[in-house]
């Protein structure tokens, strides 16, 4: 299903969009060559410095362009992001007519002017080499957001990463260091959970989705039918904070009491994705649409208290890491 | 069928009674139907059985979340729920309607035991909402009241294979 900003799309866009969410991979011929320069970049990002970025990004970025055999790109790092009207600019692409294409990438955050984390910012590399592989690889006459864009992206991450595919955190970072996170990283959090379980789900079959670890612990499916009930509900609460002044946020029941009244056991895992995939599009149109104050609008909980959107946010970019941990377990066996 | 007016001149526990019958009513309509024909929609628009008690058992979790905010707090605002998309995203084609009238008969419980404790003041605390305007707890009964009625018939017609 696309995604929901499909609809406003013209006809032909519709068919370019098609086309995008249709080719889910982009296959390089020899990965292994291009992982020195991965290092190389992931060192020189340890630096701080910016023109070692700079120099590390551009061989790598060349290295991928020769590679897919498609035209260079200019690539230029920046230091702090700047504020875009929702937040955070990470990464940007633009073609100026009889120009080359130019991708510029910032490698610290805005407000706290951290240097961003090596695999954030791969993926922001790799999010704007996406959308240059569109047009010269591809051929899209435009270059959208589909869940094939992401997971080309993803294909292109893990063959330059490898490490990466089924890391688990050791840790699950909780609220409150979250809390402690810009706005665009949280958001960036919550934009990569549709890939992340795709890339675990893929491949597995309905009863590898279905078994449950324990007899008390969720199979991979529930987790998903339950990502998905909960993104309505966080996201009906953010909706509820910005239509009331300081409204009550109820809970009617209880997320394992959806677990069985809802039958998750009966559902279809990738149905369940997909509707979640649609539901934190919507999620993140709405966060990315916000007024700075409204960050800040609030409600109260009975046993959490005052909530803001801002810990909503927290609070979801949390919950994401939990679920998707408890997935991965579930997949291994583990409760 | 009587109209949600005509419902909010009856007696309360008439109106208790009535929402008391239906966890029994819905497990007599769907008694005897296989599985395939429970899923059944009598057209590509109107829903199959399955998916009738499905939406009354996920409007009965909803009601009660909106009766613990007006016991709150009076008059709040209500956000309007898109109950087709519940239909789809929760995938109700796939839930066995047995199942779903045993959680449906839990759910409804639990409101009728909250509308019970209500004192008399508390029949008048309410929300207000998106098209109706203000509702009070008795007009919730009366809703639901009607909405049952409403639902058990459609889900009659759909078993009939009727729109």
């Amino acid at each position: 299903m696309p995604f929901a900003y499909y609809a406003r799309l013209t006809r032909a866009q519709q068919a370019v969009y098609r086309k995008s969410d249709g080719i889910t991979e982009v296959r390089l011929t020899r990965p292994a060559e291009l992982h020195p320069l991965v290092g190389a970049l992931d060192s020189a990002l340890r630096t701080e410095d910016r023109l070692a970025t700079q120099r590390a990004t551009d061989r790598l970025i060349r290295g991928l362009t020769d590679a897919l055999a498609i035209p260079p790109v200019n690539v230029e790092v920046l230091a702090a992001r700047p504020h875009a009207k929702w937040g955070e600019l990470h990464g940007l692409y633009t073609v100026e007519r009889g120009k080359p294409p130019k991708i510029q990438l910032w490698m610290r955050t805005a407000k706290q002017k951290r240097v961003v984390a090596f695999r954030t910012y791969m993926r922001t590399l790799l999010h704007e080499v996406g959308h240059h592989v569109d047009y010269a690889l591809l051929r899209l006459a435009d270059s959208f957001h589909t869940e094939g864009f992401y997971k080309r992206e993803s294909s292109l991450f893990y063959q330059l990463v490898p490490d990466a595919r089924g890391a688990t955190p050791a840790t699950v970072r909780p609220i409150e260091e979250w809390a402690t996170v810009g706005v665009p990283d949280r958001l960036a959090r919550l934009e990569a959970t549709p890939s992340e379980l795709a890339r675990l789900m893929r491949g597995q079959s309905d009863a590898a989705l279905s078994r449950r670890p324990a007899p008390d612990a969720w199979s991979a499916k529930e987790v998903v039918c339950h990502l998905r009930d909960a993104e309505e509900h966080l996201s009906g609460w953010v909706r509820l904070i910005l239509a009331v002044d300081d409204p009550v946020l109820v809970t009617a029941g209880t997320a394992a009491r959806w677990a069985v009244d809802r039958q998750y056991a009966r559902q279809h895992a990738g149905a369940a994705w997909d509707a979640f995939g649609r539901r934190r599009d919507e999620t993140l149109a709405l966060f990315r649409g916000l007024a700075p104050a409204q960050w800040q609008r609030s409600g109260q909980h009975d046993r959490r208290g005052r909530m803001t959107v801002d810990h909503l946010l927290s609070l979801m970019a949390w919950h994401d890491d939990n679920h998707l941990d408890q997935l991965r377990r579930a997949l291994d066996g583990k409760p | 069928m009587a109209t949600i007016e005509e419902y909010a001149k009856q007696p309360k526990d008439d109106r208790m009674k009535r929402l008391e019958r239906t966890a029994d009513e819905l497990a007599a309509a769907i008694k005897g139907h296989g599985g395939t024909e429970l899923a059944k929609r009598p057209d590509e628009k109107n829903w199959a059985a399955v998916e009738v008690v499905c939406h009354l058992r996920d409007v009965e979790e909803a009601f009660n979340g909106r009766f613990q905010t007006f016991l709150a707090v009076d008059d709040m605002k209500m956000l309007p729920s898109d109950v087709d998309r519940w239909a789809v995203d929760r995938q109700y084609l796939r839930c066995d309607a047995s199942e779903a009238v045993d959680a449906f008969r839990k759910r409804r419980a639990e409101n009728l035991e909250v509308l019970r404790k209500l004192a008399p003041e508390q029949w008048q605390r309410g929300g207000i909402h998106a098209q109706r305007g203000k509702m009070s707890f008795d007009d919730f009964l009366s809703l639901l009241c009607y909405h049952d009625d409403n639902h058990l018939d459609q889900m009659k017609r759909a078993l009939a294979g009727k729109a």
